[in-house]
């Protein structure tokens, strides 16, 4: 176990390394500055702009002394709201995208796999139609898409919701709503599949034979078997929820990480797009690793080597 | 199913649960106005700060030595009063007694930090050039002098001195500005850059600053210590970034926002529909033009007569009215009326369209171009220029040119635009302050930062010069038209159109004024009180 998180942290540092490093460049190398506005400032005074933020060093310079800041935890001031850190601005906007992501990682795996389950138990009735539309739904429709289907229903039509903006939880549930959708069918997919499965399986079969109810059956039996394989998916699934959607973000005007990272990128502000890369990677290395934990611990079969 | 019933009401606490407090809103009982900027600002320090974002916001927490009422005419702000020398070249303000929102008072020595810090090269101020007319302004601000050379003064707390290095009838207005308004010189020296943080912001205008959450809102409440705050009727403001002008639409109409500051060109339409928003819907004539720049160092745009042929054969009426048709006016001029300037059109400019188009063939045949040889060029916009590009690519094919458009993000367009990787572009210019030459001096040949053209004539520069050194306002006028002329007949730029101000205003709103420069502090403005928090 010890030695397998080590050799397992010791793959996640080079890989965040190269992370950094690809994306730093490739942000240089886009073209745009962060400072091209219709309005050109003197180029006295762009030259002490680049100054202050060390974009006259040399590239390589500047790497290495980004790299040096990000290991104490420094990501630098952003390029185009100055007097705000990197940090801050992530900071910021994390709380809110938290809160999305985790609604939607909650709601999309409990509610995938009680559809799921009902599928496979009623396979060709109604639970399975109803269940096969909302996964054609969630896969096929993408959120530009179902977001403002929803506020068009709930806001403009029936105006029971706010249609954008923060202000109390009502204001979270269409964006979670629309956040839940596409997990809500991959959750169920893999849950129909796996309880197939699961139901033909020897284990059932026995538990069957004992005479046991059909619940305990389905849950104490079948369920575990099916749910097994959710857990590779929920992993990098939640790094993308709890990083924010830009789309959901954009539309329903939300103060997330999601949003700040397109419009950073779009204004070349390189050190919040760098800042937010970090931690999106991070997650996703942290949150695959405990997928895996997660796996050997529910699967007797599998073993951390 | 039972299991599945008891997972779905977990689910459902759950959800509810992530709700968690609610959101700061406005208070019951207060007026309160909600407002989308369509962005966040950039900064809110004025000497950081760049676009219209900033702006709003600026004019309604500092008061320079002048302030704007509600029409945008520049009165009295902190100085109550003011002198000029006959010959227009030396200000002397007088100061009320007024403090800060912290309250310390606002001295002499504010504006001369400001000042001073404003064209400070190590600020990287962006309007730094606003400030150029005073004394020593330009050379501080390329390091050639320190700081401390800049031409103002203060004999005693109560009184700034300015030095001009020529008439600048418009200082008034450039002194309302919010890239030149001052800075609290004590809370900038004790916190450096990190003074607009939210705890440490201290404003001397309407309102000061309660809190901003990038992405969410910003928060101003009334300044009790501002001078005339027995007649600011609103009790907060909340700020928010609208970037998505559709959903900005709804939440105004539904009351979730009383006023947003943008709406697109093509939603003309459906907002006016019947029981739409016609009633909210506020245009007016703005600064803002849309012009054409061609590279006069490219081969192909070194000849006149091709930059003429090229400028008269765009069917502008067609492209403001109809393509657009929101307002938009077509431009044949530089410079928007409203700023004082006769008017100053080339002379094809009153010819209907197939008279100037027959003229443009004949102009590039001399050229050299014709069908054998046709003239080929790219012209590059930022992705929010569309569909301008499309219409004026097919008034040149009618001519007999063929173009290529190509169409890139605002960072790359305005990076390449400055770096010369263009032959033709399209951008816009819109009015710092009210003055003809806040347009004509993009073109001086020692501009480099704003004549992307390249435009270098000894001649109108030396009438620009000339314009400026004169005291007499009709004799200016007269050269700043002449100039005008030359610089359009020459063709380095083409007007296209004039955008109007587009905002979106609840009936609930009062006191807002459409006004040439879309500026409106809201010092004026009012709302009935709020009756549930929101």
């Amino acid at each position: 176990m010890a030695g397998f998180l080590l050799r397992r942290l010791g793959v996640a540092i080079p890989t965040l390394l190269a992370v950094i490093t690809l994306s730093f460049f490739m942000m240089h190398a886009a073209p745009g500055s962060p400072f091209a506005s219709a309005r050109k400032l003197p180029p006295e005074v762009e030259r002490n702009m680049r100054a202050r933020y060390g974009l006259d060093l040399p590239v390589g310079e500047q790497y290495l002394r980004y790299l040096g800041g990000a290991v104490r935890g420094d990501l630098g001031p952003s390029l185009k709201y100055p007097g705000k850190s990197v940090s801050k601005i992530i900071g910021q906007g994390l709380p809110t995208s938290l809160k999305l992501g985790v609604a939607a990682l909650v709601c999309g795996t409990v509610l995938g796999v009680a559809l799921g389950v009902a599928a496979a138990l009623r396979r060709r009735r109604e639970a399975d139609h109803l269940a096969t539309v909302a996964v054609l739904a969630g896969l096929g429709l993408p959120s530009f898409v179902t977001a403002p289907l929803l506020v068009l229903v709930f806001a403009a039509w029936l105006g029971w919701l706010p249609t954008a903006g923060l202000a109390g939880p009502e204001s979270l549930i269409l964006p979670v709503a629309v956040l839940t959708l596409p997990l809500l069918a991959s959750v169920s997919r893999l849950t129909r599949a796996g309880m197939a499965e699961a139901l033909r399986s020897n284990a059932v079969r026995t538990a069957r034979a004992q005479g046991l109810s059909r619940t305990t059956v389905v849950l104490r039996y079948a369920l575990p078997q099916a749910t097994l394989p959710l857990v590779s998916i929920l992993g990098p699934a939640a790094a993308g929820l709890l990083t924010g959607s830009l789309v959901v973000e954009q539309l329903f005007g939300l103060p997330g990480v999601g949003k700040a990272f397109v419009l950073s990128a779009l204004q070349r502000d390189y050190t919040v797009v760098l800042g937010v890369v970090i931690l999106y990677a991070a997650l996703i290395l942290v949150l695959n690793l405990l997928a895996d934990l997660l796996y050997a611990a529910l699967d007797p079969r599998v073993k951390l080597a | 199913m039972r299991a599945v019933l008891a997972v779905l009401a977990a689910a459902a606490i759950t959800l509810a649960g992530c709700g968690g407090k609610p959101a700061d809103g406005c208070p019951p009982g207060q007026r309160c106005l909600r407002a989308g900027n369509v962005s966040d600002p950039g900064s809110l320090d004025p000497a950081h700060s760049f676009v219209k974002q900033d702006q709003t916001v600026l004019n309604d927490l500092i008061v320079g030595l002048t302030t704007f009422d509600a029409r945008a005419e520049p009165i009295p702000g902190m100085a109550e009063s003011w002198t000029v020398s006959p010959d227009g070249l030396f200000w002397r303000f007088r100061l009320r007694q007024a403090v800060w929102s912290d309250g310390h008072p606002v001295t002499a020595e504010d504006f001369l930090f400001s000042l001073r810090r404003l064209v400070d090269p190590a600020t990287g101020a962006g309007y730094a050039v606003l400030a150029y007319p005073i004394v020593n302004a330009e050379a501080v601000n390329q390091g050639k002098l320190p700081p401390t050379a800049l031409g103002v003064g203060a004999p005693d707390p109560m009184t700034v001195e300015i030095r001009l290095r020529h008439p600048a009838p418009y200082l008034p207005a450039v002194l309302a500005h919010y890239g030149v308004v001052p800075v609290p010189a004590h809370v900038v020296r004790k916190w450096g850059d990190a003074w607009t943080e939210p705890q440490h912001y201290v404003s001397n205008g309407p309102f000061r600053l309660v809190s901003w959450r990038l992405g969410d809102r910003i928060v101003l409440e009334k300044n009790p210590r501002f001078y005339d705050a027995a007649n600011v009727c609103l009790d907060r403001i909340e700020y928010f970034p609208t970037t998505d002008s559709i959903s900005a639409e709804r939440r105004v109409k539904r009351g979730e926002l009383d006023l947003n500051s943008a709406f697109a060109s093509n939603r003309i339409r459906y907002l006016t529909g019947r029981g739409r928003m016609g009633d909210y819907i506020r245009m007016h004539p703005w600064t803002d033009i849309h012009y054409l720049v061609f590279k006069m160092s490219d081969p192909a745009f070194a000849d006149v007569r091709v930059r003429q042929a090229l400028s008269m054969s765009i069917d502008r009426a067609f492209i403001a009215r109809k393509l657009l048709g929101a307002d938009q006016e077509p431009a044949d001029a530089f410079v928007p009326p409203g700023l004082g300037a006769p008017p100053a059109a080339p002379d094809w400019a009153g010819l209907p369209l197939a008279e100037r188009q027959a003229r443009a063939r004949e102009l590039l045949a001399a050229a050299g171009y014709g069908p054998g040889r046709p003239l080929r060029f790219e012209l590059k916009h930022p992705i929010i220029a569309a569909p301008v590009p499309t219409a004026i690519q097919a008034d040149w094919r009618a001519i007999g040119v063929q173009v290529t458009l190509t169409r890139v993000d605002t960072a790359v367009f305005f990076s390449d635009l400055q770096l010369g990787d263009f032959q033709v572009g399209i951008t816009d210019w819109i009015a710092d302050y009210r003055d003809p030459t806040n347009f004509l001096n993009l073109m001086r040949s020692d501009q480099a930062a704003s004549n992307y053209s390249g435009y270098a004539d000894p001649g109108y520069d030396r009438m620009l010069g000339e314009a400026e050194a004169s005291a007499d306002p009709a004799r200016r006028a007269a050269i700043l038209q002449a100039a005008e002329r030359r610089l359009l007949q020459a063709a380095p730029i083409a007007p296209v159109f004039m955008n109007p101000s587009h905002n979106l205003v609840s009936p609930r709103v009062t006191g807002w004024v459409d006004n040439l420069d879309d500026v409106h502090p809201k010092r004026w403005v009012c709302v009935e009180p709020q009756t549930a928090a929101r």
